[in-house]
């Protein structure tokens, strides 16, 4: 593994050391060693199932590994009490890959909600903050419609709206461009690199999406059956010579073109006479 | 082997079921004074009111209807059989008591359970699905508190009233029968199921429903809470809802009642 070890040795707010999971047999997360940096934009590339929704889950403290730890600000939270977890959890804003809006309330709502479930903000004040994050995302028109009236952009970049409401030190993005086309995703990709300029915030961002990672990212990792494979700046990482990164960067499948889509098709149609 | 194998594997199933129930219940308990008004937290309680009108006020049609209809039947079934010993004042001790002690309640809890314990967990497997509970964890808010506590609160003040009001549908039908059987006057016929319901008839019949509000709530967040997957576990989760609150209603309903008849207290006087 090359590291660039500036960064390495600059300061960390997430570190990652020695994290193992499995289920059962199967090994989902296998010694991952990672540390995100103040101010950076790390991005965590992977294909599906690599393990790099596991491990996000770890790192907000929603799983425990089965072994190793994992420290936010100092705080290990693999073995804090659940009011330091809390503690932890209130300088991270997350952004789910589903967006995870509550559509029992409007846009206005969702973002206000964690103002004021958890601080003693004026009313005022609260909508205040909010129409600024609203601003921030570029949806100052659309504050009082409900989540199931958006369009997937929007949703993300409401998404977004809401975890930055209590005006995180780390923000968290799950796939936040899975599912929008190319202009929508590129005007999300500006919205976390004005986040970054402006505020300062550190981003992890989870994704599968190359052009985006590339857009945004100062340093990227790769996770392949559980395991870091490599985690360099982003200009070193494009000349990595493991093969599975090749692959993933220049868009190979697994098999030769004709060979993989027999494959495909071959294992569709297993998988549906295993369905009747 | 095997087969022994199979039984302790379903055993164990059970087991963790009754348990993961147990853990459930009593961290709601613990976080339902929050949903109280003035003492609790505003907002839970307005949660809480509009729980109320989707769990309760929405269901009183039907579950009235429902006890409407199953009070005239037994008026029926009942009259004409005591026709032939010439007792046909007996219906209205028949449906009163029938009403009281065991249809009204149950009429009740099975409609509620058929509306909502589906709807809870259809919500909350929704919420699971796509993230919410996972965001409400990260967020620092407690999803017991936030989701579970108000559905709770709500079913136990709505379904004892849903119960009253049901059980009076089905007491009037019983007098819409007799009057057009017998002209029996509106007075009478109130009067006589007056004298036929004692305090501890409608005592049971309160037990009785906050049991059932109780069952039919946490079976509905335990099943949502515990989809896993995609969307499609959301309708079997739905499914087994309906299944297992309506299974555990009628059987809690039958430990209830053999208790109140072992007890003595069904015998008149």
């Amino acid at each position: 593994m090359t590291n660039s070890s500036a960064v390495e040795t600059g300061d960390a707010v997430i570190s990652i050391r020695g994290v193992s999971m499995s289920y059962g047999a199967r090994r989902v997360l296998d010694r991952v060693d990672l540390d995100v940096c103040r101010g950076e934009i790390l991005v965590l590339l992977g294909g599906s199932g690599s393990g790099k929704s596991t491990l996000l889950k770890h790192v907000l403290g929603l799983a425990k590994p089965d072994t190793g730890s994992i420290t936010i600000d100092g705080v290990d939270i693999t073995c804090c009490s659940p009011s330091e977890l809390g503690a932890v959890r209130r300088r991270i804003g997350v952004a789910f890959q589903a967006a995870a809006l509550f559509n029992s309330l409007s846009v206005e709502e969702n973002v206000a909600l964690p103002l004021r479930e958890l601080t003693r903000l004026a009313d005022s004040t609260i909508e205040l903050m909010v129409w600024m994050k609203l601003i921030a995302v570029g949806l100052s028109e659309a504050g009082s419609l409900y989540p199931p009236e958006l369009s997937g952009g929007m949703r993300k970049r409401a998404a977004v709206a809401r975890a930055m409401a209590l005006d995180p030190e780390i923000l968290i993005l799950d796939e936040p461009s899975a599912g929008l086309d190319p202009i929508v995703s590129a005007g999300l990709d500006e919205l976390i690199l004005f986040l970054k300029r402006s505020f300062g915030i550190t981003i992890l961002v989870v994704t599968h999406e190359l052009e985006s990672a590339f857009r945004i990212a100062d340093r990227v990792a790769m996770l392949y059956q559980g395991r870091l494979i490599a985690v360099d700046r982003k200009e070193q990482f494009v000349r990595n010579a493991h093969p599975r990164i090749r692959q993933f960067l220049d868009r190979q499948p697994d098999a030769p073109p004709g060979v993989a889509a027999e494959e495909f098709i071959a294992s569709y149609l297993r998988g549906s006479k295993d369905d009747n | 082997m095997t087969f022994l194998e199979q039984v302790g594997q379903a055993a164990i199933v059970q087991v963790e079921d009754a348990g993961a129930l147990t853990l459930q219940f009593l961290s709601v308990l613990r976080k339902l004074p929050r949903v109280l008004p003035i003492v609790g937290a505003r907002r839970r309680w307005r949660s809480a009111v509009e729980q109320m009108l989707a769990i309760g006020a929405s269901a009183l049609p039907m579950a009235g209807i429902m006890s409407l209809c199953t009070g005239f039947i037994l008026a029926l079934q009942s009259a004409s059989e005591l026709r032939r010993f010439g007792a046909l004042e007996f219906v209205v001790d028949l449906v009163a008591i029938g009403f009281t002690r065991e249809l009204g309640p149950l009429i009740t809890a099975l409609s509620v359970s058929g509306r909502s314990a589906s709807a809870i967990s259809a919500e909350i497997g929704t919420m699971v699905v796509t993230e919410e509970i996972d965001a409400l964890r990260v967020m620092g808010l407690d999803p017991v508190e936030f989701t579970l506590a108000p559905k709770y609160l709500a079913a136990l003040i709505t379904l004892p009233c849903l119960t009253v009001l049901s059980t009076l549908c089905g007491i009037f039908a019983g007098y819409l029968f007799l009057a057009f059987s017998m002209d029996m006057s509106v007075r009478i016929y109130f009067q006589a199921v007056a004298e036929a319901i004692l305090l501890r008839d409608v005592a049971f019949m309160l037990v009785k429903s906050l049991v059932f509000a109780t069952i039919i709530v946490h079976v509905g967040c335990l099943e949502g809470l515990r989809v896993r997957g995609g969307p499609e576990a959301v309708g079997h989760s739905t499914t087994a809802a309906v299944v297992k609150s309506t299974f555990l209603v009628i059987l809690a309903d039958l430990v209830g009642t053999a208790i109140f008849y072992f007890m003595g207290w069904s015998s008149l006087g």
